[in-house]
């Protein structure tokens, strides 16, 4: 342009790549960068697990009775739920196992199984949203009748029905199933109606009339245009599945004792929260704050990527 | 209109029918023995057989399953001779654990649901949408970023830690609220405030949060639109153009997730009303899951899926009546 | 008899965040009771600035300079209460897109009488009955039964039609006019135009013209106004503008309709 630009256009700024201009915009907010720091910080503490263990010297199922004051109903000793050098934040009341090493074993089921069903849900929602949004017709209607009668079930309620009636097994494994099973819909309503509009756009009518197979229009023109509310979307289920996971473990249908889990630490401090507040504070400030930072990151997410089509 | 209903209608018993025959397969084939469960440590293989004679459990599936949906229209009668017992229509089974029957039981704490769910309502709406109204209106200010930064917050909190929180707070450290009791309106209606007031706001703080960026959100849109413009260059007084021309277009899409957000709480806010102790159905729901007890579980599934279906059918009803562009045509 | 609407040295400017910007420098014209001028340009020519800072309708933040007179009475700089007055009522607009104008929660009857009750007549009944006369003057069919329809009921030129005379139901001295036909078919557009300047004709309106297109402007306008970037580039009478541009600009704008020279000259 050898012109002076057009004031909106001054405005924009030069032109990047979204990829980097999204990055760009996140650096610069600082909930952003505050939320991914604690987040960065959760999955370290996930993967050092053992790590932490070890050097505090007490495993997530380690009995510490001598932190607890038998005499009192085992009350941790101490004022903060028995912080002391040895137990960075505390104490189980009763059996006096390490929070911090449950904190830290309990943020891997915790993510774990977030990030699984995520994934699942993702590849549920983008397969059946893509199938019914390209090939309509009957394919459509059959899915989404689905679609609507999963959306119409008392998901929780099932949800906990099934996993009480189901053998305890492995207790991950089904919540991730579970938990996908309902899920999926919500991303695939919305991949199906942008799958719809894109296959009437005019480059992918280009492509098909130039004989591209139908792969080919999925991989190459469908799904890329689906990139940016793809990874808004997921990023605004993590903290939804982290707190379903949490729910239906604080319900008592989550992973089994003893393996730790953040819902199942709040859980079993509900008898202890008038004497012992930090048992149920601890975790719950944990799993708050994590929830907190993904729907900061997925909401500022989705503000950039909405910046960058406005521009 | 008619046709469009008895459409609508005949989708809603589709769905509810869909809902039974999953919810029995899964016990069917999952669960384990009910018998066995009801017979307890003392037991012997007669009693067992007897157990299961009576409750039908030694019937194949399918007359189990057309027992369950006939007592619900037809109502249906359990075990023979001496033993028989009618169940009148809708029957939904007696529960293993009580010998009450499930109907009676869903009636006695339906009222409990419907008052936390309609309580957490009056409060999340009023708050939700006049903070984001404050919000849109006040777009970029100090008050707008503090709003919905703790709306961001407040959406984040699993409810089950802010009931804690609360109890610990108001509770136990204030003491400014007794612990929550099962007290009548008529009987005490301070108590039955203060015991309903923690339910509430726990239940309502999640939804408020939602509401206001929803509304902040909406308010903001519609504030951009060309009608606005229009509006304010007839010379309409700012408060009618606020009024008329912004707020209807931009609550009646919260209206509509409103209806299928109360019309699921009435199904029984299973957490809230565990956590407290209230007697709702979303706590029989958690009991009757903990103790295996079928006809229960089955009656909890169904009423939560029946209010669903029926709220997306209200809904849409009235969002014909909300926006003149949305036409009834039969399906 | 002195001219009903003066725009002197009009400049409106934009704050951003690289500093203000002037998105109108210095427009000047005048339109007379009863005449119809064009103001011509591309789209950030500010043609539609000039027009909304008449209405004092420019977005939160702009700054005006300059002067604009309506029958002798200054509006920069005017209260927004006073303004809000002669909005409507002295002056009013009619839209680009009269779908998204138009809001489609309120029959067609309500939004044209809402109007005519904030400045004339609170009753309800009569404004009903002149929601019902103005849509038989746009020559909209079986008004009495419109007037209860919502937006999205009409077709495309029905619902500028319906902007005409919700514009017009108060009988405003000035009438601004943005690019009312572009959003419509080609046929509809030529009808829309005729009813314009029929309207405007038996009424007596002064008229303000907004079109990117010349060859809408001959047939309707008296004189032209041509704007690039915001600044003033040609200014006369319709027959100077279109046979002898003095500016290479008009000339490209020119260039680009199609010639019927017949039709231009006639």
């Amino acid at each position: 342009m050898t012109v002076a630009a057009h004031p909106q256009q001054q405005v924009a700024g030069a032109p990047a790549t979204s990829g980097r201009r999204v990055a760009g915009a996140l650096l610069r907010d600082r909930a952003a960068v505050l939320s991914t720091a604690y987040l960065t910080l959760i999955v370290l503490m996930a993967l050092g697990a053992p790590l932490i263990s070890a050097i505090i010297g007490h495993g997530p199922n380690d009995f510490d009775t001598a932190a607890v004051n038998t005499d009192l109903g085992g009350i941790p000793h101490g004022s903060l739920g028995g912080i002391s050098a040895g137990h960075p934040l505390g104490v189980e009341p009763q059996n006096g196992r390490d929070i911090l090493a449950r904190i830290a074993y309990g943020a891997r089921v915790s993510l774990l199984i977030a990030a699984a069903a995520t994934a699942l849900t993702t590849l549920l929602g983008v397969v059946l949203g893509m199938l019914a949004g390209f090939y309509q017709g009957w394919v459509d209607q059959v899915i989404c009748r689905v679609m609507d009668f999963l959306m119409a079930f008392p998901a929780l309620i099932f949800m906990i029905a099934i996993l009480s009636s189901l053998p305890q097994g492995n207790r991950s494994v089904l919540l991730v199933v579970v938990i996908s099973v309902f899920g999926w819909p919500y991303l695939a309503r919305v991949v199906r109606g942008q799958t719809m509009t894109l296959v009437n756009r005019e480059f992918v009518e280009a492509a098909r009339a130039s004989g591209a197979s139908t792969g080919a229009l999925v991989f190459k023109e469908i799904l890329p245009n689906l990139r940016s509310s793809l990874i808004v979307m997921t990023t605004l289920a993590v903290p939804g599945y982290v707190g379903t996971e949490a729910g239906l473990s604080f319900l008592g249908v989550g992973v089994a004792p003893p393996t730790p889990s953040w819902g199942q630490m709040i859980a079993s401090s509900v008898g202890w929260y008038a004497v012992d507040p930090m048992y149920f504070a601890v975790p719950g400030l944990f799993l708050f704050l994590t929830v907190l930072s993904l729907t900061v990151l997925g909401d500022r997410l989705r503000a950039a990527f909405d910046a960058g089509e406005a521009s | 209109m008619a046709r469009y209903l008895a459409g609508r209608l005949a989708g809603v018993v589709l769905i509810l029918f869909l809902v039974c025959l999953f919810t029995f397969v899964i016990f069917f084939t999952l669960s384990p023995d009910p018998a066995v469960m009801i017979c307890g440590k003392t037991c012997t293989p007669d009693r067992i057989d007897q157990i299961r004679d009576v409750l039908g459990l030694n019937q194949p599936f399918l007359t189990q399953f057309t027992g369950f949906l006939g007592g619900i229209f037809a109502g249906r009668d359990y075990g023979h001779g001496a033993n028989l017992v009618h169940c009148a229509a809708p029957c939904l089974g007696y529960s293993f654990q009580t010998n009450q029957s499930v109907m009676d039981m869903v009636v006695e704490r339906l009222p409990v649901s419907a008052t936390v769910a309609i309580g957490a309502a009056v409060l999340w709406l009023l708050f939700g949408i006049l903070a984001g109204l404050l919000s849109a209106v006040k777009e970029g200010t100090w008050w707008d970023r503090t709003a919905m930064g703790l709306a961001l917050g407040g959406s984040s909190i699993p409810n089950y830690v802010l009931a804690l929180a609360l109890q610990y707070v108001l509770v136990v450290r204030l003491q400014v609220l007794p612990f929550p009791q099962a007290v009548a309106f008529g009987d005490d209606p301070v108590v039955w405030f203060q015991s309903y007031l923690m339910p509430w706001i726990v239940l309502a703080t999640g939804y408020a949060c939602l509401y206001a960026r929803l509304t902040r959100a909406n308010v903001i849109d519609t504030l951009a639109e060309n009608f606005m413009r229009t509006a304010r260059s007839k010379g309409l007084s700012p408060a009618l153009t606020m009024r008329r021309h912004a707020l209807r277009p931009a609550l009646t899409p919260i209206a509509t997730i409103f209806g299928m957000d109360f019309a699921a709480l009435l199904g029984g806010a299973l957490i809230t009303e565990t956590v407290f102790g209230l007697n709702g159905v979303g706590k029989m729901a958690a009991d009757s899951i903990a103790k295996n007890d079928q006809p229960v579980i089955m009656a909890v599934t169904l009423l939560a899926a029946f209010f669903v279906v029926i709220g997306n059918v209200v809904v849409d009803l009235v969002y014909t009546r909300l926006d003149p562009r949305v036409r009834i045509t039969a399906r | 008899m002195s001219d009903l609407l003066v725009v002197e040295d009009l400049t409106v400017t934009f704050p951003t965040t690289r500093g203000p910007v002037e998105v109108v420098k210095g427009v000047s014209f005048t339109v007379g009771r009863d005449e119809t001028v064009g103001i011509v340009g591309e789209s950030g020519s500010g043609k539609s600035m000039t027009s909304l800072a008449i209405m004092g309708l420019l977005p939160k933040g702009a700054r005006t300079r300059g002067s604009v007179r309506l029958d002798g009475t200054e509006l920069l700089g005017r209260p927004e209460r006073e303004l809000r007055r002669l909005r409507g009522d002295q002056l009013s607009m009619i839209f680009q897109d009269p779908l998204s104008s138009l809001n489609p929660y309120y029959t067609v009857g309500l939004q044209i009488e809402e109007m005519y009750r904030a400045h004339r007549d609170k009753s309800r009944r009569n404004a009903r009955q002149v929601a019902v006369e103005a849509l038989a003057q746009v020559g909209l069919p079986e008004p009495e039964r419109r007037v209860d329809h919502y937006p999205h009921q009409f077709s495309g030129g029905q619902r500028q039609r319906v902007m005409i005379a919700m514009a017009l139901v108060c009988g405003p001295k000035l009438l601004i006019a943005d690019e009312p036909t572009t959003a419509l078919d080609v046929t509809v557009q030529a009808q829309i135009l005729r009813l314009l300047a029929d309207l405007r004709r038996e009424s007596g309106t002064g008229m303000v013209f907004i079109t990117h297109d010349l060859a809408v402007i001959s047939s309707i306008a008296t004189r032209v106004l041509v704007l690039r970037r915001g600044e003033q580039v040609e200014y006369g009478t319709a027959e100077q503008v279109f046979a002898e541009p003095r500016h290479d600009y008009t000339r490209m704008l020119l260039d680009s309709i199609p010639r019927i020279d017949d039709e231009v000259s006639a």
